[in-house]
């Protein structure tokens, strides 16, 4: 039983990093960063923007790491798929 | 008039007098088919993220145009059967934004 309790409070310290998919250098937000007055606008030419949300091996990530709202998810996805499209990712 | 955007990726090993040929081709024939060009961008050549086809380089073009449903499906049957082309993509969009430009671009 000790043990288990030992393992729990770890897991709690190293909270910060939710998944091995997430980047250590960029850190998001808990409200959705692409809606709202000056939030960047999705396209599938604006790679910058687009390589934030995807992997290091190019899969999309999930919108409960990234906190991005349901609407903008549908719509970076679509964008994510359209520059892969291109060879532009 | 709906605004559409057009990109196209032409073979590597064609040579420069050819790949202006093919853009004017196509060009003419949004014009000829009740289509409207607004703007024409030169992306250049550019590398592949994955091979496509054996391919691993392309010239990038960029058309911006008004058009209706009729101007695409003409411009897409002639592409479908050009062996210059190895791929292109038409996207519908609300409104042209001609003030962004997210790859740099040559004078055409």
């Amino acid at each position: 039983m000790k043990k288990r309790k030992n393992f729990k409070k770890n897991k709690k310290s190293t909270g910060s990093k939710i998944s091995l998919f997430q980047k250590s250098d960029i850190r998001f937000s808990k409200s959705c960063p692409l809606s709202g007055k000056n939030a960047p606008v999705i396209d599938y030419k604006n790679i910058k923007l687009l390589k934030k949300y995807i992997s290091e091996s190019g899969r999309i990530l999930p919108s409960r790491i990234t906190s991005v709202c349901l609407k903008k998810q549908k719509e970076l996805s679509r964008s994510i798929k359209r520059a892969r499209l291109l060879a532009l990712i | 008039m709906n605004c559409y955007e057009h990109t196209i990726i032409i073979k590597q090993d064609i040579p420069e007098n050819q790949i202006k040929l093919l853009v004017d081709k196509y060009q003419n024939l949004i014009k000829n088919n009740s289509g409207k060009i607004i703007k024409t961008e030169d992306w250049g050549l550019k590398n592949f993220s994955q091979p496509i086809k054996k391919n691993k380089k392309g010239f990038y073009f960029h058309i911006k145009f008004e058009g209706i449903g009729k101007t695409i499906d003409v411009l897409e049957k002639n592409e479908n059967i050009d062996q210059m082309l190895i791929r292109f993509l038409t996207i519908k969009v609300k409104k042209h934004d001609l003030e962004k430009v997210y790859f740099e671009k040559r004078a055409l």
